[in-house]
């Protein structure tokens, strides 16, 4: 520590130590959870679409899990957001099939309606970027047939495999994610797999 | 069969794949929600009792026009001690109990007036 003179008496460098304004640390906090939400975002949003086959209602559930990050858990150390938003994420996810199995009860004593009157969007549809036509059509189908059977996976095995292969969390993250304990994460993801590599064998 | 860690490796190219695919519309939605998220931060945090002004301030006004409506309260003029009060505390009231000169005065005068 450096000590200094001047006419109002002797002070070491500690005495001069920058104090951050909370505008500052507001700045600062709301730069890293920028970065943190963008990278990810798209990975959360296909976890969900995945889970409810549903392009709105997964988007509904990724806003909800990133106000509800923002909104609790902003002041918390950087490097807990990543479980903590799938866990809110994956609360959102089941509250929605929830109540949609309760929809689906209810309509079922409804008449049917008919939804192929939505309109084609070639915008929406269109992909985001190119790859050349027998690369693209072998990855379509790839893609296709892993959405499907990641689809198809029970819940809890879907989530754990979903976290720990495409999201990348280690055991203890994807456990603290699920609400569950490590033991149950490898079990599920074990199980996921053994799944998912005798549906997909021949096509991988 | 394929070997696990091939596997696992191949299902998340595939799923990256899938996410670089995502069309411009629901990336447009997913950074509209970001920002959505993150003005929270920018909101002044609302106290507590805040959200309770608005109810105070109503049940105090409903309280003040119970009262007022109950009408003017059946009192004697006589016996208003607020003025009683008043008049022993000005100061340019006649002092009565002073001293016994002016007393006598008062008799004088209260005598010259009934003659």
């Amino acid at each position: 520590m450096t000590a200094f003179v001047t006419l109002a008496g002797v002070y070491s460098t500690a005495d001069f130590r920058v104090e951050r304004t909370p505008d500052q640390d507001l700045m600062t906090a709301s730069r890293a959870l920028d970065q943190f939400l963008s990278s990810v975002e798209k990975r959360a949003f296909k976890i969900a679409q995945l889970a409810l086959r549903n392009d709105d209602d997964a988007l509904d559930a990724v806003q909800d899990a990133m106000m509800k990050l923002v909104q609790a858990y902003a002041a918390r150390p950087a490097e807990e957001w990543r479980p903590l938003f799938y866990r809110i994420l994956a609360n959102r996810i089941r509250d929605m099939q929830r109540r949609r199995t309760v929809r689906g009860r209810i309509m079922a004593w409804l008449p049917s309606r008919d939804d192929d009157d939505e309109e084609f969007d070639p915008i929406a549809e269109a992909p985001s970027h190119d790859a050349g036509p027998a690369k693209r059509l072998e990855l379509d189908e790839a893609i296709g047939a892993l959405e499907i059977a990641v689809a198809a996976l029970p819940p809890r095995q879907q989530q754990a495999f979903l976290l720990r292969n495409f999201e990348g969390l280690d055991v203890n993250e994807t456990a603290s994610a699920m609400g569950c304990s490590e033991g149950s994460v490898k079990t599920h993801y074990f199980r996921a797999l053994e799944n998912l590599r005798a549906k997909l064998g021949e096509v991988f | 069969m394929t070997d696990p860690t091939d596997f696992e490796k191949r299902t998340q190219e595939v799923l990256e794949e899938s996410v670089g695919r995502l069309d411009g519309r629901t990336r447009s939605r997913l950074t509209q929600a970001r920002h959505a998220a993150l003005s929270q931060l920018e909101q002044p945090a609302r106290h507590w009792w805040r959200s309770y002004v608005p109810a105070g301030a109503a049940a105090a006004a409903a309280v003040l026009a119970v009262f007022m409506w109950s009408g003017p309260t059946t009192q004697s003029p006589t016996a208003n001690p607020v003025e009683d009060i008043e008049l022993l505390a000005d100061s340019d009231a006649p002092d009565f109990v002073d001293d016994g000169e002016d007393l006598e005065f008062y008799e004088w005068a209260a005598g010259e007036v009934e003659s």
